[in-house]
């Protein structure tokens, strides 16, 4: 039977670390925010003490790193600011460093909102018969990947999460408008049956599926609304969206999730060792970090 | 000429954009970069199923093709987007194997499989449920994620949108051959999904997030166009067409065999044989005419056909009620 066990995934993640204190999607790769925060959150959780030196290069990247509005850009080199914010805010508070950027980081995401139809484009989609189009309401303001796109479920879920956490020190009404509006958002994107994809649930009239790494990321960004249908559908779908194919990425997101909702993750854990085993989780940093926290049942970090 | 109903259906499809985005704007295109040739060969080639010796298959139409490929560093980038087990959604691996094999034995420097899944961003997730990982294993093939590839700014050699430009992974902007590896598909919004509108899938959804939501709001039409007239050449397409998808593809579609692989060099030309092949008539999709008009060519008189003949392999696709005027 395959085991896996922390230390040897934060030894990985230290491998991988660049010399810029960074991470990179995959060892070698340039540092991105993304996956710097996740191997951020990993090793915070981690007691070892080999761990701080790399968490403290680590966390100094990502504040040089945030823009002059408070945001922070994905894509090494990247321009403008997008989702990512939400990760950065959420590795900073964990590590209780950085407050004043993580606070500026706040206000950029409260001005931050998905792209909204014009007056032309509302006509013809309240027009066009549901089965000819994709079924939302495109009324729904969450948060896009990038400004000016459309929002969808995976960055509205981490935008949601941030605000949570963050409400208590947020002192401005917007942040609960912010919040009811983005889970009505997720509550009209969620999938017949339970969870979420990207964004779409129907498209011409066909229903689509949910992938689990999404619909755990939803589902911990609703946890203060466990009682809400779409929250109850999708916990209980979750487990069967994990099929014999499930990666790292989807588990590690799963453990937490369940965990983070009061269920056992415990059962999942062979699965996630065996997925180990045969793909190493094709060595992205992000599945590894996912997996540490899992492992380790680290999930302050998410708890708002 | 679109239909209204059409015209709806890709105006929804791309976010509503056309009815905003290049109104009554007439596209340009820098014609010292981008022209195409006075004719294009494209080869149909018989390949009734994945155990084939798709390999010496391959190898075949590279040959009759002329493509010099000794010494280059060779990017495949297969169609891999989402993954169901009842469907033919992806390039199947047996191709993509294949293709990395025929390119080895004629010497390529190097050859590495590339995609920027444009629905879930779990590569190891669609790898493992494709098959994919173990072939590429096996083979020893470097695969590259293009959602997370380094990326650098490039200006559009075509404005059918707005965008101007975008940034573009450096995987494929440095290759020395880029080879499009599509499923043959019909497409809910664009009609037919093949060689160009695979090439969605090297826009980085590190930039631009899941789905590709930029070039929708840009429409999608015009980003295909784009897209496909700023890419580098040389270039190359092997269309998986032994197991395609008829109905509301470009996933929940229905498989349909046809039993070909087919190959170019010009893309507009691949996909419009593809379309031919799928009874669907090329001019009446819309990026293939606007593609047709510069990038490559699109009528049947300007492309030679090499292998199987059309007419012994063409089947009847079935599309989606909103597309039925594409159907010849």
């Amino acid at each position: 039977m395959s085991t896996l066990e922390a230390p040897a995934l934060q030894a990985a993640l230290r491998a991988a670390q660049n010399p810029d204190g960074g991470w990179g999607a995959v060892p070698g790769r340039a540092s991105d925010t993304e996956s710097t925060c996740f191997a951020l959150v990993a090793l915070r959780a981690s007691s070892a003490a080999a761990t701080r030196a790399s968490h403290r290069a680590g966390l100094a990247w990502l504040l040089a790193r945030q823009d002059e509005d408070g945001g922070w850009p994905l894509p090494p080199g990247g321009e403008e600011p997008s989702w990512v914010t939400s990760l950065a805010m959420l590795a900073l508070d964990d590590a209780g460093e950085g407050e004043a950027g993580v606070l500026r980081g706040a206000r950029w995401l409260l001005n931050e909102e998905g792209r909204r139809f014009g007056w032309l484009q509302r006509i013809v989609f309240a027009l066009v018969p549901e089965d000819r189009r994709m079924k939302l309401d495109p009324d729904l303001v969450g948060w896009p990947w990038r400004s000016g796109s459309f929002a969808w479920v995976e960055p509205t879920a981490f935008a949601l999460l941030a605000l949570k956490k963050l409400r208590s020190r947020l002192d401005t009404p917007e942040v609960e408008r912010r919040i009811r509006q983005g889970e009505r958002l997720l509550f009209d994107r969620a999938c017949a049956g339970g969870g979420w994809n990207y964004g779409n649930s129907r498209v011409l009239g066909e229903e689509l599926w949910p992938y689990p790494e999404v619909t755990a990321v939803a589902l911990i960004a609703l946890q203060d609304r466990a009682e809400a249908p779409a929250t109850r559908e999708a916990l209980a779908a979750l487990p069967e969206m994990l099929d014999e194919h499930a990666s790292g990425l989807s588990l590690g997101w799963a453990m937490l999730c369940l965990a983070v909702h009061g269920r056992d993750p415990a059962p999942f854990a062979p699965r996630l060792a065996r997925r180990h085993a045969e793909s190493g989780f094709l060595r992205e940093t992000r599945s590894t970090a996912l997996a540490l926290l899992a492992l380790e049942g680290a999930t302050d970090w998410l708890r708002v | 000429m679109l239909s209204r109903r059409r015209f709806l259906a890709t105006g929804l499809a791309a976010g509503l954009s056309p009815l905003v985005g290049s109104c009554g704007r007439e596209p340009s295109w820098d014609a010292a970069a981008v022209r195409k040739a006075a004719r294009s060969s494209v080869a149909v080639l018989d390949a009734p199923g994945y155990a084939s010796p798709l390999t010496e298959t391959l190898l075949r139409g590279i040959r009759l093709l002329e493509l010099p490929v000794r010494g280059k560093r060779v990017v495949l980038k297969p169609n891999l987007v989402e993954f169901d087990p009842e469907g033919a959604v992806n390039t199947h691996p047996a191709v993509i194997a294949a293709a990395a094999e025929a390119f080895r034995r004629l010497d390529a420097a190097e050859v590495v499989v590339a995609e920027g899944p444009g629905h879930r961003r779990d590569n190891e997730y669609l790898l493992t449920a494709s098959g994919l990982l173990p072939v590429l294993r096996e083979l020893g093939v470097r695969y590259v994620d293009l959602n997370y590839d380094p990326v650098r700014p490039v200006a559009l050699r075509s404005s059918f949108t707005e965008l101007g430009h975008l940034h573009l992974p450096t995987t494929v902007l440095d290759a020395d051959l880029l080879v499009s590896m599509p499923k043959l598909k019909t497409h809910h919004w664009a009609g037919v999904t093949l060689s160009m509108k695979n090439l969605f899938g090297v826009v980085p959804g590190a930039v631009y997030g899941w789905p590709k939501n930029a070039l929708h709001w840009a429409g999608i039409d015009g980003s295909i166009v784009d897209i496909a007239s700023t890419l580098p050449s040389p270039r190359f397409a092997i269309v998986d067409g032994i197991l395609g998808m008829e109905g509301n593809g470009p996933i929940q579609g229905e498989p349909r065999h046809l039993g070909v692989l087919v190959l170019g060099k010009d893309f507009p030309a691949v996909d419009s044989t593809c379309a031919r092949l799928m009874r669907i008539d090329p001019l009446a999709v819309r990026y293939l005419a606007d593609a047709g008009r510069f990038l490559g060519n699109v009528e049947a008189e300007r492309i030679e056909q090499l292998g199987e003949t059309l007419e012994s392999r063409r089947q009847d696709f079935r599309v989606l009620p909103s597309f039925q005027s594409l159907k010849v």
